[in-house]
This record gives C-alpha cells, structure tokens and sequence, in this order.
C-alpha cells in the first residue's frame, strides 16, 4: 500500500466514530446498509452504523474466520453473504475490534446494492425487536426512469415522516439541506481524488482507495468527512504534481471490479507491485463518488437529485450501462487491461460477470480476467489459484507505452 | 388414476409442443415467482412455468457461477442446450439478486424478449401503488408485443376465472392430503402439481376434476404414519418423494413457492388491477423472497405446522437460496421452543444420488418417533 500522511489522520477519525458509536448516550443509533441516504439520519443527529464496513475491518484486520464460524455454529449458512456472517458472528461473539457494535435503536436498509440486504436486516430486527425502515430502490433495468425516481422520492418523505415519529420531534429541514452539502462536498473530493489516478503513473492505487474508503462510507453528511478528504485530495495532488507513482515502475494499469478480497489486501499489494501493475480504479470506490453527487446547482427538486444518485448504483445499473462504463472507464484511465472479482458473497455484482467480461473485452481489445474469491470469507479463497490466474492475465498484457 | 399426470412430467417438451399446436398461442417460459401466469394468458401466451430440472450442468456454467442456485442454472440449461426452442419469451420476476441479474443475462445473450415485473416491497402504501401501476403497464404491453393480442378486461377476466379454479381445485387436493394422510402417495402429489407447470389451464382443471372425483371414494390406509411438513423454494426433485413413499412417511403440508404459497392464492381481482396483483403478491402466504411485515412468516409458519398436525417440520434447502437460508436459524429455533422437531436438508436439483437424502430423512422420522 501506498504510505500517505493522510492514512494516520483517517485511522484517528474512524477510531473516534468507534468510540462514539459506543458511548454515545445522547443520539440514537441506527444501522444502515452502505447505499442507504444516511443524509436523512445526521440530519436528525443520528448516529448511523454500518455493519458492512464493520466487517470488511473484521476481515481487513485477520478476524473475520473466527466469526464467520460462530455464526456458521448458530445455523447460519455458508452460502449467506459473509458480510452478514462476519455481522451475525460479532453480534453473537461481540467480536472484531470494537468488541462488537452497539445495539440499534432502528435499521435503516435500501436495496440498491442488493436485495439480499432485506434478509440479513430482517434477522436484525428480530434479534433486537427494533424498527426496520427500507427504501425499496428498483433496479435499474432501462435505465433511471421519472417513474423509479417517484416511487424513491415517496419513500424519502415516507422515512422523514418515520424519523419525526421515532425521535418525537419534527424533520430538521434546514439541518437537512445542510448535510446534504456537506455530503456533497466530501462526495466530490473523493471523486476528485480517485481521478487523480488518470495521471501516469498513478499517485495512489485501488488498494488504498479501499483503505481510505472508511470516512465516505460512514461519515458522509459530516464537516469531519469533508475535512479529511480535502486533505487526502491535497496530498494526493502533490504526488501527481511531483510525479510519485504509487508503484515506484507502472508498467501496467487496471481496473479492479467488485469488493476487495478485504482478507488478501498486504498480499494482493505486494504481488501487483513487484509485477510492476497499478490497480488504477474500481467500480466499487467510484460508487461513493457518485452516491451523493446532489446537483445542487439545478432549479429543481432536491429530492429529485437525491433519488437519482442513490438509485445509479454500479450494481443496481442493467449490464448494457454496467458495460458502457467499464468500456468509459477503461478509455479514459488509460488501462491495459481489467479484474473481475467473481465475489461469492456478492451476487447482485458477480452474477453474470462472465458475459460482462466477454463483452467488455470484445469492445475495448483489452484483456479481462475473472478470479473466484470472497470479500470476507478466506476458506473460499486460493492464493495459488488466483495468483496463477493473475499472473497469466499480467503476462496477457501489452504494458503502457513509456 | 395418476398415470395422466407421470405421462406429462415424463414427456414435457411433447406436451408443450402438443398444446402450442393446438392453442396457437406463443410459449412464455415464466420464471420463478409468483408472476401472474392470468396476465400472460389474458394477452394470448401459453404461460408454461420453469422451476428448475435435473439436467446436468455443462453449458451453464460459463454464464452463472457454482454458487448460484441450482433452479436459475437448470433454467438456463434448458435454453443454453436448445431444449426450451419452443419458448417465445421469459417473464421474470424481482425474486432475488440472481434471478434480477439472470434476466440481464438472458438479454445479452439471447434475441427472445424477457419482461420484469419488478416487486414493489415498500411499506410506503402510495408509493407502491403507483410503482406497480407503471410496471404492470410495462409487463402488459411487453406480453402484447409478444403475442400480438390485446389483453383487455374481458380476457383478463377470464383467464382470471380459468387460474383462480386452477388454485381452488389444487386447493382441494391439499384439503384432502391433510384430511386423509397416506391416501395420496407423495410422488404422486407432487407430480400432479408439476404437471400443471406445463399444461394449459383448461386441459389442467379437467385432469384434476377427474382426479378429484376419484380420490373422494378413497380411503386412506389404517394407522397412523409419521406425519410431515415441508418448506423451502421448490419441491424437486421428484425423486425423493419415493424415499418417503418407501419409508411410508406421509406429508401432510408444505410451505414451497411452487407449492401452497402459490396454490393458496386466492382469484385474482382484475376490477382493479393494481389492487389485484399487490393481493395476489403478498397474500395470503408469506414468502422468504417477498418483504412482508404485515403478515410475518415466523409465527404464520410456526401456526401452520401446528395446525397441520404434522409431527415435525423438514426445510427443504436448495443450495445457494440466501433468501431462504437467512430465514432458517430463527425459524429453527422457533421450532425448537415450541417443541416441534425441525431439521433441513440440503438440495441441488441436479443432483443424482439420493441415498445420503434418505439416511437425512430416516434419522428425522427416527427423532420424530422417539
């Protein structure tokens, strides 16, 4: 991983969110899914918890086995998403390291990023016999449509009414509108940050884009999220300035899609690095920057904006548009070729990556490769196995013309 | 008396063939769940429902990974190896994340025409409503297309008339399984449900007044035998309904999709269509696919096997169903609180040696008599 002076700042933030989230007396906890519109929440001085980015640390951090299997030993199915494994395992050992995540006051769940979610928030709201609010976010078959984007719209001033009623006092409007820019505001600097990486060699590479990752994720809608990446985005813009590459020779630049294999990030560095190959972009960080890209500047109806970014989701997009991005992104990040993490806990994003593959390859004359892996889960995972694949998909591409 | 029911499930493609002959109506392969079959008869198709088979798989495996479930890659067999030539088109459902996927990758590699009915889970009421209308819009005027036929109020009527005898004689048979276990052997109930996947409507209800007509001057055999209740997705493969039939278990009810969660459906209401099809999705059995907390599926399945008399429940797992595996500690332990004996076994429909599957069921009747 690229060292950066940011990464100590980042650590400190998410250590103080921890501890909030653990002591806090006064704001009421939810837990929300990744794509959820959180801006609602921090505009009622919510604190949100996200159990996925509980367990990608759970997993970043080498203890993510420990509680797949007490999860797996409470009857839980190794074909669940290991995300709600890893989840259900900390909730049940009070495992990973926070000692587990406080308990919610209510859920907050959008299935943009899968249906799947649904279930595994189910199961919460049982367990802990709190609320459970879901934005029902369609996926995007044809395209973003005024009727998709009405139906989210209603679902939006459905959960402002829900949040007035649970915490007995009236939506904060004004707080709102607030948020939103602060939300805004982070959401383009890390998008701006991630498009540093178009420059040759690239500043930073994909493996700390999923490190730094965490504060987008969590803290969205806060001055402290903006703060941090107008710094990262500072930091990184004078490596692009003085022409530091994030591997000290880039011989080769791709695209990484789907979650990280959180478990393999030191291995999966080193073994790209020494092989002169800079992960470039991911599908996966670009979401966020794009999650809440609110154009604040149209006449028009805030709402409007809002649904339309949290529906255009990478994995809630038809594969006509998925294919037409990978094609864009592959163009304008100069790539020589791109990864596809066939990703056994994630299906709305592995699920016909095969075709994806073909068919982008098709188009751009560039090589893809699939590996088979998990996000969280190291018993589904071969370091030979992928590293053999990796290795012929490397030695497959042409390098970057110097 | 069942002969007529094997016949079909033994010679499908014969059969759909047979009947789009007859019916010059286009075959819509319609899959997994719960899409209105009424809607596709209604505009001219020849609805034929695919809930997986036993093929084994070879050509699907270079579109959908190991770990997708067993139905949406048998389905996709079945086009893959030219054996689903006759299908004009597929309707799909928002089931699950691999079947919302698997339609894109029905559109990307084949030229049939796919329609989604997308299901709108809100709670927020208004909302849901006028989602669905834009996507019954949609799916109506996609199967139109299809057909050529207009659907209009009088065939939906209709077909709404010719499905809903569909599910009130299936209906009958359940009734008649719970009031007289072991009068209906197990392979042959579920045969006679399969067969309705692929016959027409009409020709189906008349196969099934006859077999009704026949069974109410039966009676059961003396003795009481372990009793059971089954839930999951699908109630493949076949096979396994010998074992029970061997080790003369009776199942007196089930909780599967292709099952009573469809069967139970009441007519659908076509006076108002939107209000038709939201009761027709989430009435009256909940389904682990389908957010519902108005009607929970916990105590609702808890109460069902209580009143089914059943000495225990049996979860009948097809691999890879996150939607249902998500379900089963909780329902486990439910089970276990109220002192119902439970346990689940693990399915994949292509799967060809059943003898751990009757070691699995023997040992469940085996706790279930002790």
């Amino acid at each position: 991983m690229t060292q950066l002076a940011s990464h100590k700042k980042m650590k400190t933030l998410m250590t103080n969110y921890y501890i909030e989230a653990k002591t806090t007396r006064e704001k009421p906890i939810a837990w929300v899914t990744s794509g959820a519109p959180v801006e609602f929440l921090y505009a009622m001085d919510v604190l949100p918890i996200y159990p996925e980015n509980y367990a990608a640390m759970c997993a970043a951090g080498h203890q993510s086995l420990e509680l797949l299997e007490a999860a797996e030993a409470a009857g839980f199915s190794q074909d669940l998403c290991a995300y709600a494994r890893t989840d259900f395992g900390v909730d049940i050992t009070r495992g990973g390291p926070a000692n587990g995540l406080p308990p919610p006051h209510f859920l907050l769940c959008s299935t943009n990023i899968c249906k799947t979610v649904i279930k595994w928030y189910e199961v919460v709201a049982r367990k802990y016999d709190v609320p459970l609010f879901i934005v029902d976010t369609p996926f995007l078959h044809d395209g973003l449509t005024r009727d998709v984007k009405d139906y989210t719209i209603s679902q939006f001033k459905d959960l402002e009414r829900f949040l007035a009623k649970f915490l007995n006092r009236p939506f904060d409007h004004n707080r709102f509108i607030d948020v939103l820019s602060l939300s805004r505001q982070a959401s383009v600097y890390w998008r701006q940050i991630l498009y540093l990486c178009k420059s040759i060699p690239a500043p930073i590479n994909s493996l700390d884009s999923f490190i730094h990752l965490g504060p987008i994720v969590t803290l969205r809608g806060t001055q402290a999220c903006v703060d941090y990446y107008k710094s990262l985005h500072e930091e990184v813009t004078e490596r692009v300035r003085q022409k530091i590459g994030s591997v000290p020779e880039e011989k080769y630049r791709v695209l990484w899609d789907n979650l990280p294999v959180w478990f393999k990030m030191s291995r999966l560095g080193n073994f790209f690095e020494q092989r002169k190959c800079t992960l470039v972009v991911t599908t996966y960080a670009n979401s966020w920057g794009g999650l809440s890209d609110f154009e604040e500047d149209r006449a028009g109806d805030i709402y409007q904006a809002i649904a339309a970014s949290y529906l255009n989701v990478y994995i809630n997009l038809g594969f006509e548009e998925r294919i037409k991005y990978l094609a864009r992104l592959i163009e304008e990040f100069s790539l020589t070729g791109f990864i596809m993490h066939s990703n056994r806990s994630c299906k709305p994003y592995s699920v016909g990556m095969y075709r994806l593959r073909e068919e982008v390859s098709k188009l751009t004359g560039k090589p893809g490769v699939v590996i088979e892996a998990d996000q969280n889960d190291p018993r589904a995972y071969s370091d030979a196995q992928a590293e053999t694949r990796l290795e012929a998909f490397i030695e497959s591409m042409r390098p970057i013309s110097s | 008396m069942f002969q007529p029911f094997h016949e079909i499930i033994n010679n499908v493609s014969r059969t759909i063939l047979k009947y789009e002959k007859e019916l010059g109506r286009p075959v819509i392969g319609v899959m997994p769940a719960y899409f209105p079959l009424e809607l596709i008869y209604a505009a001219g198709g020849y609805p034929v429902q695919l809930w997986g088979n036993n093929l084994p798989l070879e050509k699907s495996d270079a579109y959908l990974q190991s770990y997708c479930c067993s139905v949406a890659r048998s389905v996709l067999e079945l086009e893959l190896k030219g054996i689903a030539k006759m299908v004009q088109a597929y309707a799909f459902t928002s089931l699950c994340d691999t079947l919302i996927n698997l339609r894109e990758i029905y559109r990307r590699l084949f030229t049939k025409p796919t329609l989604a009915l997308s299901i709108p889970i809100t709670q927020t009421q208004t909302a849901r409503q006028a989602y669905l209308k834009t996507v019954l819009k949609s799916v109506t005027t996609g199967l139109e297309k299809i057909t050529g036929q207009p659907l209009t109020g009088k065939s939906l009527a209709e077909a709404a008339d010719l499905y809903g005898s569909t599910r009130s004689l299936q209906r009958k048979l359940y009734a008649l399984r719970r009031q007289k276990p072991g009068l209906i052997k197990n392979h042959d109930f579920y045969t006679v449900l399969k067969a309705g996947f692929f016959l027409p409507a009409d020709a189906y209800n008349r196969m099934l007044e006859t077999l009704l007509d026949e069974l109410a001057a039966l009676s059961p055999p003396q003795g009481r035998r372990p009793q059971v209740f089954i839930s999951g997705m699908v109630f493949d493969p076949l096979e396994n309904y010998k074992i029970f039939d061997d080790l003369k278990i009776d199942i007196v009810d089930d909780d599967l999709a292709n099952g009573w969660r469809t069967v139970s459906k009441e007519s659908l209401r076509v006076e108002n269509l939107v209000e038709g099809i939201t009761q027709y999705l989430f009435n009256p059995a909940p389904c682990c696919c389908i957010y519902n907390p108005d009607n929970d599926r916990h105590p609702y399945l808890l109460n069902r096997v209580k009143q089914s008399g059943a000495d225990g429940i049996l979860f009948w797992y097809i691999k890879f169903c996150e939607p249902d595996a998500f379900d089963r500690p909780q329902l486990m332990n439910r089970f276990k609180e109220a002192g119902i004996p439970a346990a689940f076994i693990d399915m994949e429909l292509s799967m060809s040696n059943f003898e751990a599957i009757k070691t699995r069921i023997n040992a469940f009747c085996e706790i279930l008599a002790g």
